[in-house]
């Protein structure tokens, strides 16, 4: 298949990282974390705990204001402009929201992880290669939702709409992908759907994959190394399974509630 | 201990503001300029009266529109009409780059972005005739100075009618595209111009629309169209022709814009 | 909880039934027993259980059914959709390029005056701004002043008769063939461009600032009567609906119940459509009608480039200053603050959410 291959899986590196807002918030605070390539982590704590702020150093998105940040062996910190889009373009992210292009087809929504890859004046005609093609196509079919790759966007389900966008990480051929919260809108059978799309990339392809999730059950269930986060510190780390409710509590600092497990919104 | 409660009450309640002399200050300012600016324009209502009579026998001759003058307006109908397609076409190709350019979501760079926005507020102050009497001048009478002007009045208008769509647009796509490492320009691209289609499209046919009344008048100054022959006929105060030209005018201009707004709910919908 | 159903493919899990996993997904074995409630075995695209293959980023395609494999990019494989062909549309884009193409073609066009148009442009620029007439400005500043207030006293003038109309206007005021009627007058008013309405209005007037005024006033009466009832028709029903249980009359409920939802944006209307008056002064100026636009034609005619170029100064700063103002007013109107909020870009998480 044609195409640009990266490296295998990167690993990440979070030595003594630090996030402090320009208004003076501290959003993470000394975070000293190695995650190995191919490892799949799913990151739990309230919110405001700093989940999202942590996934989305990861890619730049968020700007570290100390410390060092290592994805593969490139420093996140020191890069910008043309080599930080090389950085991004091997990182795919998941949203809570989706973030589709609404009017669109779900395939052009796809191809969207190829534009790293595609010189400007292709994308401004619109003239995808076909290599690009096949590529996007492919990861629909990996999600299972290929026969929707006319289908304008805004017609598919909360469900569907998420798959397409894992389809959108996965065309980006990445070392690593970045969920942040990619169920909080989805409902339980869809939410598992997800989960387990996102556990067998990781197993088939050997992606790295780090996962925010504040539904502990799911935690358990599709996270083998859980990370949890209270006030932008790392306070546990650990095997998923070993984690307990006290644990969970203690990673909260408050009891767990029924808010805090997916399937029990099922039965109330 | 009703007494009590009452008391203890009415002790809490605001004081009542007094801002109604607000409103009316601003309705005595505006009668004031109002009555300022008449004065200043000469507001003639004896002449009004008197010349009454005249004016209706005018009037009269409007209603009555000469049907053998068509054939004589064939010509100026369809270059009004050329122009204004010509003149839409260009401007619509020519303005959407530069809303993209123009807009607070689409631009990386707001120093940028506020210079493109400046420039086309500068461009749009100018009114359309304007823009047609300088150019004749410049270039001679006749379509070309009125497809130029018109260009120049409609990429102004495209320009911030899409960059304020632009500015309310979903960015969650636009988001998605920059983190998985696509440049600004490709990021608008792919993902922002797909949502904006509709509304753009909805722009360019109300820009049609305003194209055809505009083209009607620039020929007043001599850039063609309509307008040139309205010049011709007043002066020689042939009240029946001009009828006629009205009457044209409206037509074509009701009929486009039924056209035109039935389209565009369609598109966005 | 009941069985796991058969879903069409098309569905989603989102609607399938807890426990039931996507149709034609094949199980592996060795999938960690984390698959929730029982999910029979499926296969009924034919794809066979695969073995784990060796971790790479690449994206293997999952082996099917032997119609075609990972062949030449480009092939489809099966289950892939084709590409719609989009006949509707299509059609209509002919139809607009044919039309453009024809409208140029056919256009009585002076090509060589177009080629030596950009050169022109430029010599002229220079007559005009390098440097603008000083002495011009005192002139061109009182003739604008005249041109604003032509356009203050019409547009005045236009609001005072369209409110009045557009209320009249307004479904549930008036019987329909009369609210018809008015509707149709305003539409007339509004398709006939200002500049047609001053020619016809001065044969009474005369050529003055007057003429100019009402050819304003009675050029908005179409605009601004339809907006009136626009929003008029728009408002919200609660509190007409609550101004009628507590027993008002017709009028107070249009005072209290229409009037004062639809104020708002109603003044915007008015503002806005001053700052389309100011445009529509200068351009009744050029047909005789005094004031800055008249001073232009002037000049123009006799080509004395310099003061053209300050009196373009002129109207473009004074029509920037009031479309500022304008705007202004109208948000704060509108949105009931000031300016406009800043765009957040970067899609840094406000502190209290993960």
């Amino acid at each position: 298949m044609a195409g640009h291959v990266p490296a295998a899986a990167s690993g990440i590196h979070f030595d003594g990282v630090g996030v402090r807002y320009p208004n003076g918030t501290v959003g993470l605070t000394d975070i000293t974390l190695d995650i190995a390539p191919g490892e799949m982590v799913v990151v739990v704590g309230l919110s405001g705990a700093g989940k999202s702020t942590l996934i989305r150093t990861i890619n730049g998105l968020v700007p570290i204001t100390s410390g060092r940040l290592l994805v593969g062996d490139r420093s996140v910190g020191r890069l910008s402009g043309r080599r930080l889009g090389d950085l991004r373009s091997e990182i795919g992210m998941v949203f809570q929201s989706f973030n589709l292009a609404r009017r669109t087809t779900v395939i052009n929504n796809v191809l969207m992880g190829r534009l790293h890859h595609t010189p400007t004046w292709r994308t401004l005609i619109g003239a995808w290669s076909a290599a690009d093609r096949e590529i996007a196509l492919q990861a629909l079919e990996r999600v299972e939702i290929v026969e929707k790759a006319y289908t304008k966007a805004s017609e598919l389900s909360g469900g569907q709409q998420q798959r397409v966008a894992i389809a959108r990480a996965l065309a980006q051929q990445p070392s690593v992908i970045l969920a942040d919260e990619p169920v909080a809108s989805l409902d339980p059978p869809t939410s598992h759907v997800v989960m387990r799309d996102l556990q067998r990339i990781n197993a088939d392809l050997g992606i790295t994959v780090v996962v925010n999730l504040h539904f502990l059950d799911l935690a358990r269930r599709y996270g083998r190394r859980l990370v949890g986060m209270r006030a932008g510190r790392v306070v546990y780390d650990g095997e998923g399974a070993d984690a307990d409710e006290r644990v969970f509590a203690d990673i909260y600092g408050r009891s767990i509630t029924a808010e805090d497990v997916l399937d029990t919104r099922v039965h109330p | 201990m009703t007494g009590a409660v009452a008391v203890s009450a009415a002790s809490r309640r605001p004081p009542r503001p007094h801002t109604a002399w607000k409103g009316w200050l601003v309705v005595a300012v505006v009668l004031g300029i109002t009555v300022w600016t008449g004065i200043a324009i000469g507001v003639n209502i004896p002449d009004l009266l008197g010349n009454w009579r005249n004016g209706l026998a005018n009037m009269g001759a409007l209603t009555q529109p000469d049907y053998w003058f068509f054939p004589q307006t064939l010509p100026a109908l369809v270059e009004t009409v050329q122009m204004a397609v010509m003149a839409t076409a260009i401007a619509s190709v020519v303005g959407l780059p530069i809303s993209f350019a123009a807009s607070r979501v689409t631009n990386p760079s707001r120093p940028a972005m506020l210079a493109v926005r400046s420039v086309m507020n500068v461009v749009r102050a100018v009114p359309d005739l304007l823009y047609a009497a300088i150019l004749v001048s410049v270039v001679g009478t006749g379509v070309l100075s009125g497809t130029i002007a018109l260009v120049l009045f409609n990429t102004a208008i495209i320009v911030k009618l899409v960059s304020e769509a632009l500015d309310a647009v979903d960015t969650g796509g636009q988001e998605a595209a920059l983190a998985a490492g696509a440049t600004w320009p490709k990021a608008d691209r792919a993902a922002v111009l797909p949502e904006i289609l509709p509304s753009f499209a909805s722009q360019v046919l109300y820009t049609f629309e305003l194209n055809i009344r505009a083209s009607t008048v620039i020929g007043l100054v001599g850039a063609g169209g309509l307008g040139m022959l309205i010049d011709k006929v007043r002066t020689f105060y042939h009240y029946h022709a001009l009828s006629l030209i009205i009457l044209e005018i409206l037509v074509v201009v009701l009929v486009l814009e039924v056209a035109s707004s039935s389209l565009r709910k369609r598109l966005t919908r | 909880m009941s069985g796991p159903q058969p879903s069409a493919a098309a569905t989603s899990g989102g609607h399938a039934t807890p426990g039931a996993s996507m149709p034609g997904r094949p199980t592996r074995a060795g999938t960690p027993a984390t698959a929730p409630a029982a999910s029979p075995p499926r296969a009924p695209n034919g794809r066979p259980v695969t073995d784990r293959p060796a971790p790479s980023s690449r994206i293997p395609v999952p082996p099917s059914a032997p119609a075609s494999s990972s062949g030449p990019a480009g092939s489809s494989g099966p289950g892939r959709p084709n590409r719609p062909l989009h006949l509707a549309r299509t059609l209509i884009w002919c139809a607009i390029t044919a039309v453009v193409v024809l409208a140029f073609a056919t256009a009585p066009l002076d090509w060589a005056s177009l080629l030596r148009f950009p050169g022109n442009m430029i010599r002229y620029l220079g007559l005009m701004f390098g440097p603008p007439s000083l002495a011009t400005l005192g002139p061109a500043l009182s003739a604008t002043l005249l041109s604003v207030q032509m356009a203050w006293f019409g547009t005045v003038l236009g609001v005072a008769v369209s409110l009045p109309l557009g209320f009249l206007a307004t479904r549930g005021v008036t019987p329909a063939p009369v609210r018809a009627v008015i509707r149709a007058v305003l539409g007339l008013l509004r398709a006939v461009p200002e500049v047609v309405i001053a020619i016809l209005i001065l044969s009474v007037t005369g050529l003055t600032a007057f003429t100019g005024a009402l050819a304003i006033a009675v050029g908005s009466i179409g605009t601004l009567g339809k907006w009136s009832y626009e929003s008029m028709e728009a408002v919200d029903r609660g509190p007409i609906e609550a101004a009628r249980a507590a027993g008002a009359n017709r009028w107070q409920i249009v005072r209290w119940g229409v009037w004062t939802s639809a104020q708002p944006e109603v003044l915007a209307f008015w503002l806005y459509r001053f700052e389309i008056s100011v445009r529509a002064s200068a351009i009744l100026g050029l047909i005789g009608a005094g004031g800055i636009g008249k001073v232009l034609a002037d000049n123009v005619n006799f080509r004395i480039w310099d003061a053209v170029g300050m009196l373009l100064i002129v109207v473009v700063v004074v029509t920037v200053i009031i479309d500022l103002i304008s705007g202004t007013l109208r948000r704060r109107l509108i949105t009931g603050r000031w300016s406009a909020p800043r765009l957040r870009r970067t899609p840094v998480p406000a502190v209290g959410t993960a």
